[in-house]
């Protein structure tokens, strides 16, 4: 994946930097990334279709939707490999995407979108999402798996899974917020809610700073013993809540902070908390309680 | 070439039947602006150094917008190409939202009996068509009535599309 800083991108179109500023405030395109010291990163692949559309377009609006087509032509090759039940054209399609954005991007734009496109068409009962849940949170957890430690963890986190299965929608989001949180720095320790004998045993290894939730399939008892059981184990925690973007208004919270529905912003946002904690650490005796509506 | 009656040859200047030239003129396909000092902008840099959110394109002098007329470009499948920012608050539309969109969604025939090169759909085509004439008509937002707003449409490009000037 090749980057441009923005002097470099603004050259590569023939305009000034506060032109590309000002396109990604009326456009959101092209969209950057941050490097560490927050200076704007653009993906090459996405500067390359911006200028190839630009060459032959009558508008800048035009263009950037004729780039942002050439973009999505990703996750449509996708959703056609998952609807075939075919792994290795998925495979090739994700890896096709990757030549184009940050692997972070990859994720939410092209795999999640995909993932919830086939739900969409297909249901969450259908064989086509069988498949296309499986890979996908297949994928997510062997991308985990190559993530480089950092040098200095910035926060560990404890993440509570509360989806139902691999089948459940939440689960790829989940999948999802692990991988990105690893990826800006956080030690993730994920564990499902359900089990929750011997927890200090685990937690004294890790030592966690917060407590995400994440998902939303289980009942609350569930969810509100593993609580209990991880403040028991830790002593107040930061606690956060995480659910897919849609399903986050129909969800209330009692003491717990409500992340993003986009994987990466609440991965960022999660960190800062455990980081930088203000009002929303456990207190009292009683644990982070969670209610859906009509759960 | 003509003979005169002393038998001699001699050249003679005949009127041409040829169309006079008219000017072209380039303009940002947002502001309306022109280019610095009206030049010709090379390809890769299309861009308008005024506003920065408009392609420069070219079309004829007397179809040209003003800066801050308003104004649309369609393609010739009659879909939003560009839009000006006082055409922007004109239709009170955003161009973000009607870019791709029918040109129908905007603006409609005031005369819905009218067809042929009359007909708002078929001058655009003519004007998309690369056609050097300029067409003037008279449309009305649509779903808005008893409202009436003479135009204009020419060629302009690259690449080909119709250019339709909103008139006082």
């Amino acid at each position: 994946m090749r980057y441009l800083k923005t002097s470099e991108a603004a050259a590569l179109l023939n305009v000034s930097p506060n032109t590309l500023r000002a396109w990604e405030r009326r456009f959101g395109f092209p969209r950057p990334q941050r490097s560490p010291g927050r200076h704007r990163l653009y993906t090459h692949g996405e500067i390359a279709a911006l200028r190839d559309a630009l060459l032959d377009g009558l508008s800048i609006s035009s263009a950037v939707s004729r780039a942002r087509e050439g973009l999505g032509a990703d996750t449509n090759a996708l959703v056609g490999a998952l609807n075939a039940f075919d792994q290795a054209r998925a495979d090739n399609a994700i890896e096709g995407a990757l030549a184009l954005r940050s692997l972070d991007r990859t994720v939410q734009e092209v795999l999640l979108n995909s993932l919830d496109e086939v739900a969409r068409r297909h249901g969450t009962e259908s064989v086509q999402w069988a498949f296309a849940a499986r890979w996908g949170n297949s994928w997510l957890r062997r991308a985990q798996r190559l993530v480089t430690p950092g040098m200095q963890s910035s926060a560990t986190i404890v993440l509570g899974d509360a989806t139902r299965d691999e089948l459940d929608p939440d689960a790829a989001y989940v999948r999802a917020l692990e991988l990105l949180a690893m990826r800006a720095g956080a030690r993730v320790l994920g564990l499902s809610v359900r089990g929750v004998a011997n927890m200090s045993e685990a937690l004294a290894t890790h030592r966690p700073d917060g407590v995400v939730i994440a998902g939303g399939a289980l009942s609350d008892d569930t969810v509100a013993r593993w609580a209990y059981a991880v403040r028991l184990a830790t002593g107040p925690l930061p606690v956060s809540v995480y659910r897919r973007g849609p399903q986050r208004t129909r969800v209330r919270t009692t003491g717990a902070t409500m992340l993003p529905g986009t994987p990466g912003e609440a991965a960022r946002q999660m960190i800062e908390l455990v980081s930088h904690p203000v009002t929303s650490i456990t207190t009292g005796t009683s644990p982070a309680r969670l209610a859906a509506d009509g759960a | 070439m003509a003979i005169d009656f002393t038998g001699r040859a001699a050249l003679r200047l005949v009127p041409s039947t040829a169309e006079e030239a008219c000017p072209s003129q380039w303009f940002c396909g947002h502001c309306g602006a022109p280019p610095p000092n009206n030049e010709t902008p090379a390809p890769p840099a299309r861009v308008c150094g005024e506003c920065g959110l408009g392609l420069l394109l070219e079309a004829r002098g007397d179809v040209a917008p003003k800066p801050e007329d308003p104004f649309l470009i369609v393609d010739g499948s009659l879909h939003v190409c560009a839009m000006s920012a006082s055409s922007e608050s004109l239709l009170a539309v955003a161009e973000t939202d009607v870019i791709n969109r029918p040109v129908t969604e905007l603006l409609t025939p005031a005369d819905a009996e009218a067809s042929g090169p009359e007909s708002l759909a078929g001058a655009i085509m003519h004007a998309a068509g690369g056609e050097d004439e300029v067409r003037r008509l008279m449309v009305r937002p649509a779903n808005v009535f008893g409202v009436r707003m003479p135009l204009r449409v020419g060629a302009c490009g690259p690449p080909r599309a119709a250019l339709i000037v909103l008139e006082d």
